[in-house]
């Protein structure tokens, strides 16, 4: 059966023709910061590298607290590849994050998350935070002396977070401390749960956008310089795009394997000089400036409250900028966005460096 | 009594209905999956009985580790020859300290957080004191337990 009768013997069941439609009446705007909309598709292609990647290395892992860490030296040591494959999911997963903050800041300061785009914003903020929690989660799969410790002041952070504090603990840690059946649930999570959400979110993510059409910031609204067809011009460059950040990928993984450290021991002190992911290190930086103590009060629950209503306020940030929902500049708001953005590059470096 | 008319129609009735079963059902699922989901917790232990000949011996300005249920216990003896047992866990995140005997400090590195030799928080995050235990000493077995607890050893 050759193509054209493939094609008419779809045709002949199923109506294209408004698909067919619809790729042709997609366009994008062109304009100065037109450059930014490319982040998405970014983070979305390097979502399916997780993907296949977590897949494979799936058949191997042992969730199991006794072998885990054991289980992933075999993996990188023994399997054709498997070191290859592990570096990748590690890579991929990194340069994912870095790529949802940019497009989330992004998004942030050319504001396109205002009326009426706010669901596309809020669905956004949740992906964002699940991928923080795929790292987290993935990262225990180590079972190593530093996931140990990271997801224990995770979870005990989580838990100084008044009344539904200490509930989200032992549910997040399987039971008091974080044990091997932490490991089970943690598991459990990055590989069922977080990956059903995650599609479920991305699609009506992209359904939104493709609903609301892409957004364009308001300064930009009067200096447009034309439109652009989706199919196939922004599309070839999305390709080109990323097939660049797959070759950035495979290099780093290839030329920078992660470490592996020492098996997690509940009763041996952290390694000297721990510290989290980098996306967690602007938490990490706040935790560290708050004293123990303020004014008679706990120090770190106020901070966790903080950090709470500051990550509240950012979600919720459609519905507070009235302003750019009417249509007006909020110069206010690119400021907030600023300064959120400044926090946390600030922060890492802080934390990097200190 | 007959009532003439209705209160509620026929079509609200059986929504009601339709509606509370519903309710009902998805809540019972939900509550069962909860159950099930949340973790039956254990309980950090009273005391913890551990043997003379291990701890008692170790050089003065120095620690030993023992197992507190899952967490971190530090047996401690301190340069002048008493000795102490305390939980080795942080109270600023619960990471494991360690204990600097060039400093006489306990450490905690996630945050770096100190206490002095007392276990007071005295640098850093950490917003209270290390816990101290008791102990005590019968024969071959010492009982580490906490504060304030009566420790009643099944007779062997």
């Amino acid at each position: 059966m050759n193509c054209r009768k493939l094609k008419s013997w779809f045709e002949e069941r199923y109506d294209i023709e408004p698909f067919r439609r619809f790729l042709k009446s997609k366009f994008v705007p062109e304009h100065k910061y037109d450059i930014w909309y490319y982040t998405g598709g970014i983070a979305m292609f390097l979502f399916v590298i997780q993907f296949v990647t977590g897949i494979v290395l799936s058949f191997y892992y042992v969730p199991f607290h006794e072998v885990a860490h054991k289980s992933i030296i075999d993996i990188v040591t023994k399997l054709n590849m498997g070191w290859f494959f592990r570096s990748l999911h590690h890579w991929g997963a990194q340069l994912s994050i870095l790529t949802l903050f940019v497009h989330a800041f992004s998004t942030l300061i050319l504001k396109s998350y205002r009326k009426p785009r706010e669901l596309v914003w809020i669905t956004g903020t949740i992906l964002l935070g699940i991928s923080i929690f795929f790292g987290l989660s993935g990262y225990l799969m180590l079972w190593d002396e530093r996931a140990f410790a990271a997801v224990r002041v995770a979870t005990g952070g989580v838990g100084n977070l008044p009344i539904i504090g200490n509930f989200i603990k032992f549910f997040l840690r399987g039971g008091i401390d974080v044990t091997g059946e932490t490991l089970t649930r943690f598991y459990a999570f990055h590989v069922s749960l977080l990956p059903l959400i995650t599609l479920v979110l991305v699609g009506i993510h992209l359904l939104l956008v493709q609903y609301h059409g892409i957004s364009v910031p308001l300064s930009q609204e009067n200096e447009i310089r034309g439109y652009k067809p989706f199919f196939p011009n922004v599309l070839y460059k999305d390709l080109m795009l990323w097939l660049m950040v797959f070759g950035i990928v495979v290099t780093v993984a290839a030329l920078s394997p992660p470490e592996i450290g020492k098996k997690a021991d509940p009763l041996a002190p952290p390694p000297e000089n721990i510290k989290p992911e980098w996306y967690f290190l602007f938490l990490f930086q706040t935790l560290k400036f708050f004293p123990g103590e303020i004014m008679g009060l706990n120090g770190e629950m106020i901070a966790i409250i903080l950090i709470s209503f500051a990550i509240l306020f950012f979600v919720l940030i459609p519905f507070f900028d009235k302003k750019s929902n009417r249509g007006e500049r909020s110069t206010l708001f690119t400021w907030i966005g600023v300064l959120y953005t400044l926090y946390f590059v600030i922060m890492t470096i802080i934390g990097f460096l200190s | 009594m007959k009532i003439l008319y209705s209160l509620v129609t026929r079509r609200t009735f059986l929504n009601t209905l339709f509606c509370g079963w519903l309710i009902a059902f998805l809540s019972g699922c939900v509550y069962a999956l909860l159950k099930f989901a949340f973790p039956t917790l254990g309980k950090e232990p009273d005391f913890v009985v551990l043997n003379v000949k291990d701890f008692l011996d170790i050089p003065p300005n120095s620690v030993k580790p023992f197992a507190w249920g899952g967490k971190l216990g530090l047996f401690f003896k301190k340069e002048d020859g008493s000795n102490y047992a305390l939980k080795g866990v942080c109270t600023h995140m619960e990471c494991n300290v360690m204990y600097k005997p060039e400093e006489k400090k306990f450490y905690c590195p996630c945050h770096k957080g100190w206490f002095d030799e007392n276990g007071k928080n005295i640098a850093g995050p950490p917003p209270k004191p290390l816990e101290f235990f008791d102990i005590k000493i019968e024969g071959e077995k010492l009982i580490v337990s906490k504060k304030g607890i009566k420790v009643e050893l099944p007779k062997a």
